[in-house]
Formats: C-alpha cells, structure tokens, sequence
C-alpha cells in the first residue's frame, strides 16, 4: 500500500499544475495579508476596554429578553461572565490585528484549500480515464480496491500538505507583519473562566477545516469515480461548495434542511454560527461522517465493478 | 505439456449482446500464438478478460493453474499485458513510467528495471519524458513494462503499431527469444496477418465470440503446386485425364499432387508440347487461409432479433 501511494504521490508532483496550485496558495495568503496590512493602516483601532463595554451591554440586553430557551441563556451567560472577566482582571482580548488573533484566523484560507484539493480529487482517477492509462494500472497484481485506497489517501495527503503550507507561511507572515498582543484567548471550563492556548486553538481549528476540505473532496472524487470526468467532477463540487451553504439557509425553516451536507461544518462546531437551531454537535459530526461514507461507498463500489473499456 | 494459461468456457454478456461465447483456449509454455478474427469478433474483450480488466459474466481464466476469479492477485502476477496502445504517463520519464509499474509489483529490483530497459533498447532516452517519444519508443516502453515481473504469460495487442522494419524484426527475434529459452507463453493480437505468419507458432481465429479454428502455422494440409503453362486449356484436359484436381490460380493452375509425381507429369506435358513457364510449390498465405476461415468480409454477424 506504501508503494502504491509513493506513485499516486509521485504523479502528483510530475504534474506541472500540482505547483501551480501551491504557488497560488502561498500567493493568496501573502495577498490577503499585505491587503489586510494595508486597509488596517487606515483605521483607527478603538481600546478594547471600550470594544468589550459595548458588547457586554449587548450581551445584557439580550439576556433582558424573555422567553429565552436554556441553551442560549447559558452560552448568552457564559459570555456575561467572560466578558465581565476581561474588565476586571484587565486581559485584553485577541484581536485579529495583532499575530495571536491573525493565527487564528489561519484557518480561514480552507477554502482555497478546498478549491485545490477538489481539483485534485476530481482528476485523480478520472484521468487516468482520459489518459488511458487505467488499463496499465489495473491490468497488476494488485486488487482493485486497493488502488482506490491508495489514491484517496493520496488526496487526503494533498490537502494536509497545502494546510500545513499554509499554516507555516501564515505563520511566518504573522511573524514578519504582525506584532503580539500579549491578549489571551478565555473559555468558561466547568463554569471557571480559563485562559485557553491559542497554538493548540489555531491549530485546532485548522483540523477541523482540514476535515470540512476531507468531506468536500470526497465528494469530488465521487463524481470523478463514477463519471470519469474530472471537469464535471470539479464543476459540481465547486458549485456546491459555493452555493451549497444559501441552499441549505433557504430551506432552513424545513425539518430537511438538518440532513443536507452542507448545513454542517466541522468548523462550526468550535466556532459555533449555525444558522439552523437545534443541532448538536454529535448530530453534525453524524451527518457529515455519514456523507462521507456515502461518497466512499458510491466510489469503492463503481470502481471495483466496473469493466474497464477506455 | 501444461498449459499455462486456460479459458474455460469463458463468456461475456453486455447488456443483451453475448460478445464473447463459451470460449475455450490453452496457451502452452514456449508458444507464440496469434490471435485472429475480423473487427468486433471479441478479441479485445478476451485480452481484457485475460488482463484482468473486465470479469468473465461466466466461465473461468486460469493462469498458471490459479483462477482469476479466487486468486487475482497470484494469477496475474505471472501475466504481463499490453492492452491496445501502450497508454504511459506522457508527464513522467519513462524510467518514472518504469519504477511505477516495478512498485505495483512484489519483487521487481532497479537491476531488473534496469535490465528490461537493456534489453528493449531504451538505454539512451529512458530518462526523457514519454510526451517526446515517438510511437515505437512508446510501443518499446509498453514492451519493457511488461516484460517487468518475468511474466509466464505475455499478451501483446498490436505489438508492431508504430515499430520501423528494423524494429519489428528485432521485435520478433526477442519474442521467440523469451518463448525459446525462458519459456514464456506469449498471445500476439494483430491485424497485419503477414506479421503474424512470421511470428507465431500457431494462430487462434475467433469470430462472432467463439473460436473458429486453431492451427499450426505452416502446417500443410495438402500438397499443392502451381504451374503457368500455354496452352492452358489443352494442359487442363491432360492433367483431368490423369485424375488431378485442378483449380484456377492468377494466369496459370492449382495442382493437388505430392512432390514425388511433379517430374511426372512435368515429362508428360513436355512431351504434348506444352509450353512450361513455372512450377513451383505452392503454399496458401495466412490471409487467405483466414478468410476461408472466417467466411470473408462480413464483419460480425448480428446478434439481435
């Protein structure tokens, strides 16, 4: 199995557009960042006693509502006391203008990610449809099911590279651009308010984005597996991806909209901002895993059956 | 002798068409064969269902005495293939293209790679990439890939596309090299039936899915000796009367007779005044002996109602 994914790896990187894609990726963050760098020196950045003054009073003001279901009363509450935290004991907060709060948002750049490895997905096995060459790839001692495996975690590879890639270059933008705050990140654990490390919740969150691209991209590989077409492949998946969030929000007031893909993230299970109330995080991890088995399913299934004609 | 490679009552049905139908076929060990039939008889479908690439809807191929349908693996580790054009990693080397195919198979060495590549005569360009090679060199590559794993059984589908004379002669040599001295069973599809005359031992001829005939290349059924003589007719009447069968062949005749009577009737004919022009042995070349086979032209019989 080492073998056979040294090749798909190999392959991989013989293609010149392989490169391409990491050179655009290191592009856009270096881009954003310089984009970023740039607007942020045109704004005036208020004392964050006063931002954190002005939220608690809408924070407040929310929990003066009545009516309020337990489970926003509670997190509605949790933030009363962080926030009341900052002011008294005087710890600012991470601010995404200075290097802790930049790394945090290191994950925001999945979504390119995801764009790259979809495409990567989707060619995979479509061409060596296109190219001929599956009748030298299979015609090996080797079953079939085994190949496939090879090239999904070949892809899983791929996208744990770009966001490796991208987590070390934001990391070294931050260094270059970006100055510590000495703010620091606060969670309510067992009803104590504690100081959280943002390393461990940067990275974290990167996981967890690197997981939402896992879930998209087999997808891609799907429809690549079973069409043999890696411009449908990518077609589909990056319309989706685009598209498939205001779907799911126009269908939200329907029992449905709980069991569609893209309702879910892994994301939001640590950044919270469902719109859709009412789902655990169990239930989303259930819903995205089952999607994901689904995709697998389909693609095992038609590339282990199918006669091989190209 | 063993065979090394055996259908068994193989058949293959798609949608409602039976393209392949109860096909039976015994390769043996240091035998060329040429496997023959019109377009759409079911060959490439056969050489698919050998390579692994399409399962048999019935019946069985065993290489080596292991069936491929419960020994995969181990049955076609002895097999080595070129299916139709060899379709290579145009962006890679074709040492890349090589070290690929070694890994997918289980003790393939760089000096085994390295030989293989000696032997096909790719020495010079082997490190380029394959998007410059010309059809030869590709067919060359293809050859070397599958020659990797010391396979027991080769399947060569259109070997010579794109080989220069030189190339296809040396092509030939080492097919008769490897089937004589390592005794590798080797299956030559081609359309070029002269190629094919030259090469093989033996020729199978499919058509309509089922195997029409096996027959030992260069075998003589009959002894037949063509003779142009004037005037023709008078000679006709002479050899009828002698009780020869007689066919008409370009501007002279067919005569069925053994060899030992030749000086015979070659007096004989002298002696009415018969002018002789030629007499020579004649032999039916491979096209002709396969369009009597397989009927003609006609491409494939329909198979729907």
């Amino acid at each position: 199995m080492l073998n056979l994914i040294r090749n798909e790896w190999m392959k991989l990187w013989h293609k010149k557009s392989t490169w391409v894609m990491v050179a655009l990726l290191i592009a856009m963050i270096i881009g954003l960042v310089a984009i970023t760098k740039w607007i942020d020196s045109n704004t005036e950045i208020p004392a964050w006693e006063q931002s954190v003054t002005e939220e608690l009073t809408i924070v407040k003001q929310q929990l003066a509502v009545p009516d309020l279901n337990d489970e926003t009363k509670k997190s509605l509450e949790d933030q009363q006391m962080l926030l009341q935290y900052r002011l008294d004991e005087g710890v600012a907060p991470l601010s995404n203008k200075e290097f802790e709060g930049f790394m945090m948002d290191s994950y925001g750049m999945s979504s390119i990610i995801t764009l790259l490895t979809v495409i990567v997905a989707a060619g995979i096995v479509a061409s060596e449809f296109s190219q001929g060459t599956i009748k030298m790839l299979l015609a090996r001692p080797v079953r079939r099911w085994k190949i496939l495996t090879s090239k999904f975690l070949t892809v899983i590879a791929f996208a744990l590279f770009l966001t490796v890639i991208s987590y070390v270059v934001s990391l070294i933008m931050g260094m270059i651009f970006y100055e510590a705050s000495g703010g620091s990140l606060l969670e309510i654990v067992n009803g104590q308010v504690t100081e959280v490390s943002y390393w461990l919740k940067s990275i974290w969150l990167n996981v967890l984005a690197l997981g939402d691209v896992i879930i998209i991209a087999s997808f891609a590989f799907a429809i690549g597996t079973v069409f043999r077409s890696s411009s449908l492949a990518i077609g589909i998946a990056i319309f989706l991806m685009f598209t498939g969030a205001q779907f799911a929000f126009f269908l939200r007031n329907y029992e449905i909209v709980k069991y569609i893909l893209f309702s879910h993230t892994f994301t939001q299970i640590e950044t919270g901002g469902s719109f859709i109330e009412g789902m655990s995080t169990p239930f989303s991890v259930f819903v995205l895993v089952g999607y994901f088995v689904f995709f697998l399913a389909i693609s095992y299934w038609t590339f282990t059956k199918r006669d091989v004609t190209a | 002798m063993k065979p090394i490679v055996e259908l068994k009552n193989l058949s293959k049905t798609i949608g409602k068409k039976k393209i392949i139908d109860q096909l039976n076929l015994s390769l043996y060990p240091g035998q060329i064969t040429g496997f023959l039939g019109p377009n759409g008889a079911g060959k490439t479908t056969t050489i698919r269902m050998m390579a692994g690439l399409m399962k048999p809807t019935s019946g069985e191929v065993i290489i080596d005495g292991l069936s491929l349908r419960s020994n995969f693996e181990e049955g076609i580790s002895k097999m080595g293939a070129i299916v139709e054009n060899p379709e290579l990693y145009k962006f890679m080397s074709g040492y890349k293209n090589l070290v690929h195919f070694a890994r997918m198979h289980k003790n393939v060495t760089k000096k085994r790679i390295d030989e293989v590549i000696s032997q096909v005569g790719m020495e010079k360009r082997i490190h380029e990439k394959v998007s410059t090679y010309s059809l030869g060199m590709r067919q060359r590559l293809g050859l070397a890939q599958a020659l990797l794993n010391n396979p027991k059984f080769l399947i060569l589908d259109e070997p010579t596309n794109g080989l220069d004379p030189a190339g296809i002669r040396e092509f030939r040599r080492y097919l008769r090299k490897i089937a004589e001295e390592d005794g590798v069973s080797v299956l030559v599809s081609s359309h070029l039936l002269s190629e094919i005359e030259l090469m093989c031992d033996r020729i199978a001829v499919i058509q309509n899915g089922k195997l029409v005939a096996i027959r030992e290349v260069n075998s003589i059924e009959q002894s037949q000796y063509y003779i142009e003589v004037q005037p023709v007719e008078k000679a006709r009447s002479i050899l009828t009367d002698k009780g020869v069968i007689i066919e008409n062949y370009d501007n002279g005749l067919l005569i069925n007779v053994e060899q030992s009577v030749i000086p015979a009737i070659v007096e004989q004919l002298v002696q009415q005044n018969i002018a002789i022009y030629a007499v020579s042995h004649h032999r039916k070349t491979l096209e002709e002996q396969f369009l009597e086979m397989t009927g003609g032209g006609q491409i494939v019989e329909s198979n729907s109602k």
